[in-house]
């Protein structure tokens, strides 16, 4: 019951503090659809035929359907970076101490605050690629049946990331850095754009490190190769592995941050 | 105007050594060497050197990783133009000075010129380091025309100095600089041909292209730094970019004064 009060306060909070102004619709569509149509078109300047050295790693004709799923993971975990974001201000606002005075479970608030946020962040973008699929004639290629259970993977995997750099975020003021890390090498580390088989081994290395990388694997093969929970047991298991060293991680994390708070007393200034 | 000249540009070097914009400068910097390293990933990786034959036709080059990192270098180039000066009022407001300034008699053109060569400073080390950059990952260096170069940047920034003039006027409409240029420099990547030649476009986008000094200052660029061309055969490009800039600034600098007004009405009461 706390559980759910703690989430439907921070759900509140998020859409009182975002949604008050319109333009908040550019970041939610507009931009991430420009990025989907740019990134189709760069590939433009390629060989796309049959004979494409690209057909290695992926069908030709599934490019939209691969970048479409690349994005919407994307949009997932980016958003969560952007609400993370949203941290200094909280804490420069002195609402970060105001909640840390009520007995709340820490941990809680830090992952309700990524929870709170992500539906609102995501159901425009979502919207955006059904309305695409059906617009390209690629909804029969989809199976449907996969679709929740994807939808469910990609959201759970977001939280556990929100919440972990919300957790980051109690250390540092400076977030402008998080923008500049995660903004476009996420795009294309991660697989967003181009599949991560075709990177050499150092390029490989850095996919690793973004958990999205591991969610986009999954995701994919669910939704457009169909394939069953049974095939996908190890990938399943490493992701799961991934989640759960970042939660013991953040655990880890914000018991260091709050006594180091509360040691040096800098929890609003610094 | 001389005088508010060399005043907001000592000022802004003040403000730049003590508080350097580390943030803004990196930004802009890694915007350009992410497009170069995007580019020279999908090239040599994904793709295999394998071009298709519409590229060369709509590019005019063959030499994809010079295209594409000149894109990169001018996108991020005309980002933090556009930044600097579009950013300038709504920055003194922000900062509770805008009040100081339009109490002053100073020239506004003086202001707006101050600023813009004192960010130039900046730009040019950015755009300095890009090319570096660029060079380690392709960029064609030999043979440059380096004194066309020049004549094409001193157009585009002309030019984009007079977007950048409507641009702020937005910013100080809606009292917003996230969303507001972020939406253009998202729109500029898809339209410009920074990545790949707008005539993949369809017809019904392409046109906004049109509308920005971006799209002609990266192609005349392109001509002269990768294929060697004079100054006469880019001539139409350099037109273009100076007809926008003279719709740009009357445009600009109307809505600039109103806004000025606007914002000191409903803010100063």
């Amino acid at each position: 019951m706390k559980l759910l009060s703690i989430l439907v306060a921070e759900t509140i909070k998020s859409h009182q503090h975002n949604f008050h102004n319109k333009l908040i619709y550019f970041s939610l569509l507009i931009w991430p659809a420009l990025l989907f149509v740019t990134s189709y078109y760069s590939f433009k300047p390629f060989n796309l035929s049959d004979s494409s050295p690209l057909s290695a790693y992926m069908d030709v004709d599934q490019i939209t359907m691969f970048l479409l799923t690349g994005y919407l993971g994307y949009i997932f975990f980016w958003s969560l970076v952007q609400s993370a974001w949203g941290m200094s201000y909280e804490r420069q606002a002195g609402t970060l101490e105001l909640i840390f005075l009520t007995p709340v479970s820490r941990i809680v608030v830090m992952f309700s605050r990524a929870a709170g946020n992500l539906l609102e962040a995501v159901w425009l973008f979502t919207g955006f690629t059904l309305f695409v699929l059906v617009v390209t004639g690629n909804a029969g290629d989809i199976h449907w049946w996969n679709v929740p259970l994807g939808l469910g993977l990609l959201s759970v995997s977001a939280i556990v990331w929100g919440g972990f750099l919300n957790i980051v975020f109690l250390f540092s003021r400076d977030a402008g850095i998080l923008f500049t890390i995660f903004e476009e090498p996420m795009q294309f580390f991660s697989g967003v754009r181009i599949p991560v088989l075709a990177f050499p081994l150092w390029g490989k290395m850095i996919a690793l490190i973004f958990p999205l990388t591991y969610v986009l694997e999954i995701f994919r093969d669910l939704v457009l190769n169909g394939k069953g929970l049974v095939e996908l047991a190890e990938q399943f298991i490493v992701l799961f592995g991934v989640l759960a060293f970042l939660a013991i991680v953040s655990a880890f994390l914000l018991k260091k941050a709050e006594t180091h708070a509360k040691e040096t007393g800098n929890m609003v200034l610094f | 105007m001389w005088l508010a000249f060399s005043a907001t540009f000592q000022r802004n070097y003040l403000v730049m050594k003590r508080a350097f914009p580390w943030s803004f400068f990196l930004g802009h910097i890694l915007s350009g060497f992410y497009i170069i390293i995007f580019a020279y990933l999908t090239y040599f990786y994904v793709f295999k050197k394998d071009l298709s034959v519409s590229f060369s036709t709509y590019a005019g080059t063959d030499d994809y990783l010079s295209y594409v990192i000149l894109g990169g270098l001018l996108y991020s180039f005309s980002v933090s133009l556009l930044m600097i000066a579009s950013r300038a009022i709504i920055t003194e407001l922000r900062e509770g000075t805008l009040e100081a300034l339009l109490l002053t008699p100073s020239s506004r053109k003086g202001y707006f010129l101050g600023y813009v060569a004192q960010g130039l400073t900046r730009v040019g080390i950015e755009f300095a380091v890009i090319t570096v950059t660029g060079y380690f990952f392709g960029l064609h260096l030999q043979n440059i025309n380096w004194l066309s170069v020049i004549i094409v940047l001193f157009v585009l920034i002309v030019s984009t100095f007079s977007q950048a003039l409507v641009l702020g006027s937005f910013m100080l409409y809606f009292r917003d600089t996230y969303i507001t240029q972020n939406t253009l420099f998202v729109l500029m990547g898809l339209v410009c041909s920074i990545t790949f030649p707008a005539h993949f476009l369809p017809e019904a986008v392409r046109w906004i292209g049109t509308i920005m000094p971006l799209t002609y200052g990266v192609d005349a660029l392109r001509l002269v730094w990768i294929e060697g061309k004079s100054l006469s055969d880019i001539l139409p490009y350099l037109w273009k970019m100076i007809i926008l800039g003279i719709i740009y600034f009357p445009i600009g600098t109307f809505f600039i004064k109103r806004m000025e007004k606007y914002v000191l009405e409903k803010h100063f009461g």
